[in-house]
């Protein structure tokens, strides 16, 4: 699947960093800046509504549309074509997927009721629902889910859905040769369906399993090699969600109406509007009743605003990605694992963290998001600031201080540029202080966020800030550091123990076992780091506590269709 | 004339082609394209989808390619937004335009009435009270105005609408729709005209104060003309013959847009297209927009020049001299 934004930058992680992870008593969250806590243990936090009443009238008068915002849509509402990531948000109540996966990476069934994986992890077997069907009451069948793999793997085929690391058997022959279908598909009957696929990857299920499209609606006229006749139908999708669209109003907002063809019946709210609403005025919309749900910014002072107001139920949600200071393990001097890690001890990142999110955020010591299952720190080194360890580290490294305090090796200074695409990055100042006190020379830039990521990509850096992509299964914010593709390992990270357990794994599909291979793999990737990880972060979002379950909901969450269809209306 | 209209035409056409080659290059030259930051994305991928959309090509061949395409009238196709590029602006262009054009006549009435009066009545209160708006309007950054405008008039007063172009699920249409839309253009178009009255106002008054002081104004009250014709019809005119320059050169912004004002408006206008297709590195939307713009600056100067050519006999005796 392509990146899909969330719309929601606000950060309310309400503990403090825990350098001394493990040995403190569960956190009393809801107290800001009192409690040191470890993550792991953080949960998303709830706020509930005060006063419903203060609901604004605008909102309370609307009694069959729940009313939410994206940021910028751009008009493609086909599944795998759009490629902004906003339009993923805004297809999503429309179409419904085979599998979807919840904010723990665990699949959810959708349109397909179970589904079964080989042992050798290659066979893909799904079963649908009985008697599903599109929201214009056609049927939904296997045909149509094979139909759906065959067009995104069409030759002519330009959008981000990505069947490379997984490779359905006959893709070759489809895409070159004269086949006119894949032949690792296979319609067993109506509502199964076996893919076989070539490499095994865990991955694959949430590819394989994505959005279903309508045979009948999207294939007349369908040949293999000539996708332009599909530019026609983006703005008239054909889906199973819970949704269907009614009107897409360019820059102002899209409207939907409840799939009367829901499998699982029609929602209750009859109608559903994403309105395009920009972060600046979020609040405003939401405090006079223009919307009902909403993301509001990084800023804590939102967080009490919104409290009084009396009427807003608020979520402050553990977001799966992690802040970090990518390192080029290229560069002579960061090579040496000792020069990484006094890197790390001589960074002050609770302080970082402070200054990014207003002392709402947390240090970061695994390569895993707090709400992946697979999270611990169970013998995870913490880096906590240590300007004298970083100093003694740097010096067995060979880079002594000089005379005016600078470290040298060779006759060679240390000298480390930082990318970064944020004019007001607090790392900036903070490792410009806390490094030039080691003896470091340190040397921001600032670029777009192209130039950023074609310089990361060239091994054109020493030092870049960067988030991580939403991470969804383990192997996403570790599967870099374990090969030596350039392009993917953009650190140039090489460590045989790592890349072994790596490999590991995604061997395997069995939990259990995988958990135990993880927590070795954060061990030794906290040992020898290939990066400097910074900082988890929370986002904010409220709705309305008119609108009942709410809190199930997040804009751009995979699981956010299933979500929708259990919206009510209070009163 | 015409020989002086064909020989600013030619140059004209000229200029955009050195634009377009300008711009194309300088795009080019910057490191990354549009795929470069989807981490998602396999390096394979990245090729294939690289090759499909000519990213591939060298970057003459992809000039030639572009250039050909605009001169058939087409502007290619956007790739965030998997649409073709005059499809996606059209409908933007048009609505930025709207509030652009309603700010332009509002900004150019108010500016020219206080600027007139205040000149005429330098140090009297008025006067007073425009240069402390001008100071005000001239110092004030657009963001927070726009925020405190919605905070007071949507927020607490409720009066107007927070953004947007239209009600959440509005349905309404005719005249109703556009009392709707004239109601969601209130603050943007106030907004605007405040930030804009400001420069335009100063511009005037200190125009208009020149002009006062000037010899031939004197003669003209020493004739014994009554003040009114003195002031609207000698001072003014020599006052507002500059402001052809000024005038022309509106003409890109009412495209072009009010980026920050749009944005805190949600006004579905431009101006948010422009800014966001350079960091996405979308060359067709970036290059379309860039082209239009240079197009509408370039025709701006045009116009000036040919109409301040008929407006003041000096520079057209002038150019057909040089010319001969």
């Amino acid at each position: 699947m392509t990146l899909i934004k969330k719309p929601v930058a606000a950060i309310a992680g309400l503990l403090a960093g825990a350098l001394f992870l493990g040995a403190c008593a569960p956190a009393v969250e809801s107290d800001p800046g009192t409690e040191k806590a470890d993550l792991s243990k953080l949960k998303d936090e709830f706020y509930k509504a005060s006063d419903p009443g203060k609901s604004p009238a605008a909102a309370t008068q609307r009694k069959d549309s729940f009313v939410t915002t994206i940021s910028k849509p751009g008009g493609v509402f086909l599944p795998g074509f759009y490629d902004n990531g906003w339009d993923g948000n805004a297809v999503q109540p429309i179409f419904a997927s085979l599998v979807v996966f919840n904010d723990a990476g665990e699949p959810v069934p959708d349109l397909a009721e179970k589904w079964e994986v080989s042992s050798d992890n290659l066979t893909y077997t799904f079963h649908l629902r009985k008697d599903l069907t599109f929201s214009d009451g056609s049927p939904l069948t296997a045909e149509d889910v094979a139909f759906t793999l065959t067009l995104l793997n069409d030759p002519a085929y330009a959008g981000g859905v990505d069947f490379s690391d997984i490779v359905i058997a006959g893709t070759k022959e489809f895409r070159k040769g004269s086949a006119s279908s894949l032949s690792g598909i296979t319609v067993v009957d109506p509502s199964t369906i076996r893919i076989v696929t070539q490499k095994p990857n865990p991955l694959a299920l949430r590819t394989l399993g994505g959005p279903v499209i309508s045979k009948a609606y999207y294939g007349k006229g369908y040949v293999k090699g000539k996708l332009d006749y599909l530019k026609s139908l983006y703005g008239k999708p054909l889906g199973a969600g819970p949704y269907a669209l009614e009107q897409y109003v360019e820059g102002q907002e899209i409207r939907y109406r409840a799939n009367d063809h829901y499998y699982s019946g029609k929602p209750s709210i009859a109608r559903l509007i994403f309105k395009v609403v920009s972060s600046d005025s979020a609040l405003q919309n939401f405090q006079n009743g223009d919307i009902d749900h909403g993301g509001f910014g990084s800023d804590p002072a939102n967080l009490k605003e919104l409290q009084g107001l009396g009427f807003a139920d608020i979520r402050a949600r553990v977001i799966s990605d992690y802040g970090a200071i990518w390192v080029n393990n290229k560069k002579p001097a960061l090579a040496d694992t000792k020069v990484r890690q006094a890197l790390y001890y001589g960074l002050d990142r609770q302080q970082i963290v402070d200054a990014k999110f207003k002392g709402l955020g947390q240090v970061a010591d695994v390569f895993a998001a707090p709400t992946q299952w697979s999270y611990t720190n169970d013998g995870v080194t913490s880096y906590g600031f240590d300007a004298k360890k970083a100093g003694q580290l740097l010096d067995e490294a060979g880079w002594k201080a000089q005379a005016g305090g600078t470290r040298e090796k060779d006759g060679k200074k240390l000298t480390l540029s930082y990318i970064t695409t944020k004019q007001d990055d607090p790392v900036i100042p903070i490792a410009k202080k806390d490094y030039k006190d080691l003896g470091i020379d340190f040397v921001p830039e600032v670029l777009d966020s192209n130039t950023a990521f074609d310089r990361l990509n060239n091994g054109d850096y020493d030092l870049a800030g960067f988030r991580s992509n939403g991470l969804s299964d383990p192997n996403d914010a570790v599967s870099e550091f374990g090969t030596t593709d350039p392009a993917i390992n953009v650190t140039g990270y090489a460590n045989p123990e790592v890349t072994a357990l790596i490999k590991k794994g995604i061997s395997t599909f069995d939990r259990a076992a995988r958990q135990k291979i993880y927590t070795e793999l954060y061990q030794k990737l906290s040992q020898d780091p290939p990066i400097i990880l910074l900082d988890y972060r929370k986002s904010l979002s409220a709705w309305n506590a008119r609108i009942q379950n709410g809190e199930l909901y997040t804009t751009g969450s995979d699981d956010a269709a299933l979500a929708l269809a259990k919206l009510k209306i209070a009163g | 004339m015409t020989r002086y209209v064909l020989k600013r035409l030619g140059l004209m056409a000229l200029l955009l082609v050195g634009v377009s080659v300008l711009v194309f290059f300088l795009f080019a030259l910057m490191p990354g394209d549009y795929f470069s930051s989807n981490r998602q994305l396999t390096p394979q991928r990245k090729a294939e989808l690289r090759a499909l959309n000519g990213l591939d090509q060298p970057v003459l061949v992809r000039y030639f390619i572009w250039l050909g395409n605009m001169l058939r009238g087409e502007f290619g196709y956007s790739l965030v937004y998997n649409r073709p590029v005059t499809e996606l602006l059209g409908p933007l262009i048009g609505n930025s335009f709207l509030i652009a054009f309603a700010g332009f006549l509002l900004t150019w009435a108010i500016a020219l009435v206080c600027g007139v009066l205040s000149a005429t009545r330098q140090y009297s209160w008025f006067d007073r009270l425009v240069t402390a708006g001008l100071f005000a309007s001239l110092s004030v950054p657009s963001f927070f105005i726009g925020l405190l405008a919605i905070k007071v008039f949507a927020v607490d007063l409720r009066w107007l609408p927070t953004g947007g172009m239209l009600d959440t699920a509005s349905s309404s249409d005719g005249f109703a729709q556009v009392l709707e839309i004239a109601r969601h253009m209130v603050l943007p178009v106030g907004i605007l005209t405040f930030l804009g009255a400001g420069a335009l106002t100063r511009y005037f008054r200190s125009g208009m104060l020149e002009a006062l002081h000037a010899d031939f104004i004197r003669t003209a009250r020493a004739k014994g003309l009554r003040e009114r014709t003195v002031v609207f019809s000698h001072a003014l005119r020599n006052a507002l013959l500059p402001a052809i320059t000024l005038l022309a050169f509106e003409l890109p912004a009412l495209f072009s847009g009010a980026i920050i004002t749009e944005q805190i408006f949600n006004w579905p206008g431009v101006g948010r297209i422009q800014l966001e297709s350079v960091q996405t590195r979308d060359y067709a939307v970036l290059m379309t927009v860039t082209m239009l713009l240079a197009f509408l600056t370039i025709l701006g100067s045009f116009l000036a020049d040919v109409l301040y050519a008929v407006a003041d006999p000096r520079v057209r005796l002038l150019g057909s001299r040089r010319a001969a």
